[in-house]
């Protein structure tokens, strides 16, 4: 008999299977991103009280099956984990849906991802309390990233490792280097970059060591940092997000 | 999969064929439709053609309104043709079966426009995927409309598009209300009872 198994954790994607069963993605603090169905997920409210619907954060319990992929959810409480409620502004469930659905495309099943939780958990967290903000969708990029081993590099260049001259107004950020090139060594390279501004390129440095619970009120990078993020997770990504639409247009 | 994919080995093309099909049918797994499939052949002929018979009927007559786009038999349903409903109310909902759920709590009065759909950002569904464009239009044409009642789920998709539908509609000077909250666990309006449904729409707040 499979022992019962709890986590805190925030549900990315949800599947109806039938009238009253639902097949649920989580991303959880103690057991990785987890499948599961929760049978009479739609209708008992006993046993679910909090509902599991994208967003939701629970303590989820559930059972492993020998020979399933997929784990059985008998119960998710409250307990003492915040609720995100995005669902009173169009651009909370915006960048919301693009947080969760890019911390599904970065994580796997059975890997370990308490530090994406925790990302994830702080981000929708700021965007509940705070709404939504570049800042805020950069510093997520940047930290998750980070998590998923991909340490972007703003304050030196990425092949002489020199800083960059004080009075330097456009950069170039080279996808395939994972971070910014001086003008000097930018010289020989044939790769795809996209241009920054020197703003732009202090902005992201200080969002790259920031935590995302401070960027709320940071200064965001301009449109030409976000285009550099874009590419770089076009490199790393096998499909373009769903929701990048819907967040550039609510967002 | 790989154990319900043994179910159609063995089997006679014409049984593989309907057990593909019955299977694509939604929750119904390789291993009903096999179930289905198998009671078909044991009945009598009369019982096949009648299901058959029903199946083409229901493609060939059931057009959507061209108004509301609910279900319907003929160009304009029988809830848009009714001149003892209120035309002034629009009630919005996201599918036909929605619309069923609220007219069995008799508890509306006005008519509906059924969205096919609601905004979806997970699954790439924008607001020009559903049919949006077409309530904006009934909205700014005859008869005149002071209230339109947003009915779609209590689901962060169905929240969405409330949202993005009050943004849109507000500006007409058109009321938009809300349903009040106390739909089920899973936020579906097709699943409320009628005791619900009618208290939900009371309760309707502006926003
Ligand atoms: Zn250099
Ligand atoms: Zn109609």
């Amino acid at each position: 008999m499979p022992v019962e198994e709890c986590s805190p954790a925030i549900v990315l994607r949800t599947r109806d299977y039938s009238e009253s069963d639902r097949i649920v993605t989580l991303l959880t603090l103690y057991a990785g991103k987890l499948g599961g169905i929760a049978k009479g997920a739609k209708q008992s409210r006993r046993r679910f009280e909090r509902k599991l619907e994208v967003f939701s954060h629970v303590m989820v319990y559930f059972k492993r099956r020998p020979h399933g992929e997929l784990v059985f959810i008998t119960r998710a409480e409250a307990g003492d984990l915040p609720p995100f409620d995005l669902t009173d502004d169009l651009g909370k469930i915006a960048i919301g849906s693009y947080m969760v659905e890019l911390a599904d495309a970065l994580s796997r099943e059975e890997a370990e991802s308490a530090g994406a939780y925790r990302i994830l958990a702080a981000s929708l967290g700021a965007v509940a309390r705070h709404g939504a903000s570049r800042a805020l969708r950069q510093a997520f990029e940047l930290n998750l990233l980070r998590w998923a081993g991909y340490q972007l590099e703003f304050q030196r260049c990425q092949i002489c490792a020199r800083a960059p001259a004080e009075n330097a107004t456009s950069f170039v950020f080279i996808p395939s280097h994972g971070g910014i090139v001086c003008q000097h060594c930018r010289a020989g390279q044939t790769d795809t970059f996209v241009g920054l501004s020197a703003p732009s390129v202090a902005a992201l440095a200080q969002l790259n060591s920031m935590p995302v619970e401070a960027a709320s009120g940071a200064q965001g990078a301009g449109r030409d940092a976000e285009a550099a993020l874009a590419r770089f997770m076009a490199t790393i990504l096998d499909r373009k997000l769903r929701s990048v639409d819907f967040l550039h247009r609510f967002m | 999969m790989a154990e319900g994919s043994k179910q159609g080995q063995g089997l006679p093309p014409a049984m593989t064929r309907l057990v593909r099909e019955l299977s694509r049918l939604p929750g119904i797994g390789e291993k009903t439709a096999s179930r289905l499939a198998f009671n078909l052949l044991g009945r009598p002929r009369e019982d096949v053609i009648a299901l058959a018979e029903a199946l083409l009927e229901m493609k060939e007559r059931i057009v959507l309104c061209a108004s509301c786009l609910g279900l319907s038999d003929s160009t304009h349903c029988h809830i848009c043709s009714d001149p003892t409903r209120d035309s002034s109310v629009i009630c919005v909902v996201e599918g036909p079966a929605d619309l069923m759920a609220m007219e069995r709590s008799r508890s509306f009065n006005g008519l509906y426009h059924v969205l096919h759909g609601a905004l979806a950002p997970l699954d790439g569904i924008g607001p020009d995927d559903i049919r949006i464009k077409d309530l904006m239009a009934r909205l700014s044409g005859e008869p005149p409309v002071a209230e339109v009642v947003i009915a779609t789920n209590a689901t962060v998709e169905g929240e969405a598009t409330a949202l993005y539908l009050a943004r849109l509609i507000k500006p007409l000077s058109i009321k938009v209300t809300r349903l009040a909250r106390g739909l089920p666990v899973g936020g579906d309006l097709e699943y409320s009872d009628a005791a619900t449904l009618t208290s939900a729409l009371s309760g309707r707040r502006e926003i």
